[in-house]
């Protein structure tokens, strides 16, 4: 795209400059959070070894002992995949059939499916406890966990697969209805080949999500399918006692999300604007 | 099968799933909301458990509209919110602007600004509470005592030493206390969604049109005057959109909200809701109602304000 084009030279220097100074600005939190993590407990808080110190791995060597973190970051892994995979397995379908084969009420049914996004759900926190626990015996499962950030992560799936359904040209699912394949084979062999980069962004953007789930994931559970949110929540030290130890199991739980972001950001911001801003 | 049986089979699980999810809970809250039912009570056992015949009408809503954190949960929930939303939309307008044109390194400094949006609520909370606003042991105090200490060495200085003694002893602000611990959640906040508005108002950005723009340059207009004329309108879709999501994320704030004070003098309403929960259900759930109709009213008028732009 065109740039400004009546920039001065001063402003070749300065633009620069003030871009790179901002998003050192942002960055600055978790590099913070990076650099204390080499440090021992004991030299995190003192003045002297602020920016000279000599870094330590023990903080990361022992994290296993310190805060249990592989069985957290297994839960971690376990429920988001599973949900991001469920949540496709519904969304997909509901989805294609919006885009594709809308009525007049598929408008209505995807504003309701965004509003109970909107839920509070601390209003149903203490039912939800109740019913899992004294009624289903599923509280602390990894079965629970995954239901909910599944159904909490929906309507959000299904928006953004309708949003990039819609941009597949009609006539190609006319066209294989035609020729007389299959709903499923449609799907299979049609929508799913020609959506791909969409149907992996929703996945990327949902798996995340789960990752950093801080409500029902800490509320819902308590040791078996505890996540890394509900173990940086639980161990969060007052008045930094332990600051070294506490930046590296940090930095460890949110490392794995923000390489992803990383790499995948292009699609995600595609994704996450619904599709309303092109 | 007829023509439109299929889709409707397709969506049915989708929207079975919604409809359980919301409504078995959400009914169970509303009966809850109406009678007596609290975990521990020794003068009334009969209390502790649900049944028809605690049945307190409207009772609970009568004591939840007055006890004292009600309102100001309520207050304080759409302090932190609209906070945010303004200070996000405004910082996303700027470095937006700042980075949408080619300078060397753009992709990096793109890479570092996104970076906040992925790290999870609870470390946000830990992070910025412990190792950055901390009055003695975080940068915030280690500053403090800093510049503190670099004016006691000022005033042993020959000859201008009383003009620094005149300055007063800095205070490192304590962002646990009362009045500061909702300034620190709007901060931290706002650091993590920043970086989401500056991606959509780039996207935006990048699709705006130049031949109107060059026009415009050609006519003479300032820089200024087509960025009101001609950028401004052209955000609004994206600006909707930005306050939506936030607006969905933010009036359920809770990690931070308890990592940062535990709700001292922080309260919003999710929270207000989990503290009654440790023991008052019936009152609880009272106030999840009320919770449910703020949210429903928001969700109107958001929905309304991006529902068209949604559909084309």
């Amino acid at each position: 795209m065109a740039t400004v084009t009546h920039s001065s030279k001063l402003g070749n220097i300065l633009w620069p400059v003030l871009a790179w100074g901002v998003a050192l600005i942002f960055f600055f939190p978790i590099f913070w959070m990076v650099f204390t993590s080499f440090k021992t407990d004991a030299d995190a808080v003192k003045p002297e070894f602020l920016f000279s110190f000599t870094p330590t791995l023990e903080n990361y060597t022992n994290m296993a002992e310190n805060y249990d973190y592989w069985r957290f970051a297994t839960n971690s892994v376990i429920t988001s995949t599973f949900a991001t995979l469920f949540a496709l397995i519904v969304g997909v379908p509901a989805a294609y059939a919006m885009a594709f084969d809308p009525s007049r009420h598929t408008k209505d049914i995807l504003m309701w499916m965004l509003s109970t996004k909107m839920l509070p759900a601390a209003a149903v926190l203490y039912p939800m406890t109740f019913l899992t626990k004294n009624f289903l015996g599923i509280f602390d499962t990894h079965f629970l966990v995954i239901v909910v950030l599944c159904l909490i992560n929906l309507p959000i799936v299904i928006w953004m697969l309708f949003t990039y359904f819609k941009e597949i040209p009609k006539e190609i699912i006319e066209a294989g209805k035609m020729d007389g394949v299959s709903t499923w084979g449609e799907i299979k062999d049609i929508l799913i080949p020609l959506a791909w980069g969409g149907i992996a962004s929703t996945a990327l953007l949902t798996f995340i999500f789960c990752w950093n789930e801080a409500y029902w994931t800490v509320r819902l559970t308590t040791i078996d399918a505890a996540t890394l949110s509900k173990l940086i929540e639980g161990n969060r030290a007052p008045e930094g006692l332990f600051f070294g130890r506490l930046s590296a199991v940090s930095t460890a739980a949110v490392a794995p999300i923000v390489i992803l972001g990383w790499f995948c950001q292009k699609q995600l911001v595609q994704g996450l604007t619904f599709g309303a801003v092109k | 099968m007829s023509k439109r049986t299929l889709p409707r089979i397709l969506q049915t699980p989708a929207v079975l799933l919604l409809l359980v999810w919301m409504l078995v809970p959400l009914s169970m809250t509303l009966y809850f909301s109406f009678i007596r039912y609290v975990l521990n009570s020794t003068i009334r056992p009969e209390w502790t458990t649900p049944a028809l015949s605690n049945w307190r009408g409207f009772g609970n809503y009568q004591y939840v509209l007055n006890a004292k954190d009600f309102w100001f949960a309520i207050q304080n929930s759409v302090f932190i919110v609209s906070s945010i939303l303004v200070m996000t939309v405004i910082l996303g307008l700027g470095i937006a602007v700042l980075i949408n044109r080619s300078f060397p390194g753009r992709g990096i400094v793109r890479v570092l600004l996104i970076s906040p949006f992925f790290v999870m609520p609870a470390v946000n909370g830990v992070l910025w509470i412990n190792m950055i606003l901390d009055p003695v042991l975080g940068l915030n105090g280690l500053a403090i005592a800093g510049l503190n200490n670099v004016i006691d060495g000022l005033r042993d200085f020959p000859g201008l030493g009383w003009f620094f003694s005149m300055w007063p002893k800095l205070e490192p602000i304590s962002f646990r206390a009362t009045q500061t611990s909702a300034y620190a959640v709007i901060m931290m906040v706002t650091w993590q969604w920043t970086p989401f508005a500056v991606l959509i108002f780039m996207t935006s950005l990048q699709s705006e049109d130049e031949s109107q723009k060059e026009a415009a340059t050609l006519d003479g207009a300032s820089a200024w005057s087509q960025f009101i004329n001609l950028t401004v309108p052209h955000l609004a879709r994206p600006i909707a959109i930005v306050v939506m999501i936030q607006s969905i994320f933010h009036l359920s704030l809770y990690a931070e909200i308890e990592i940062v004070s535990r709700g001292n003098g922080n309260k919003n309403l999710p929270y207000l809701i989990g503290e009654f929960t440790s023991n008052n259900i019936g009152a609880a759930s009272a106030t999840g109602i009320f919770a449910v109709i703020l949210a429903n009213i928001i969700a109107i008028f958001l929905l309304r304000m991006v529902g068209k732009s949604l559909m084309d």
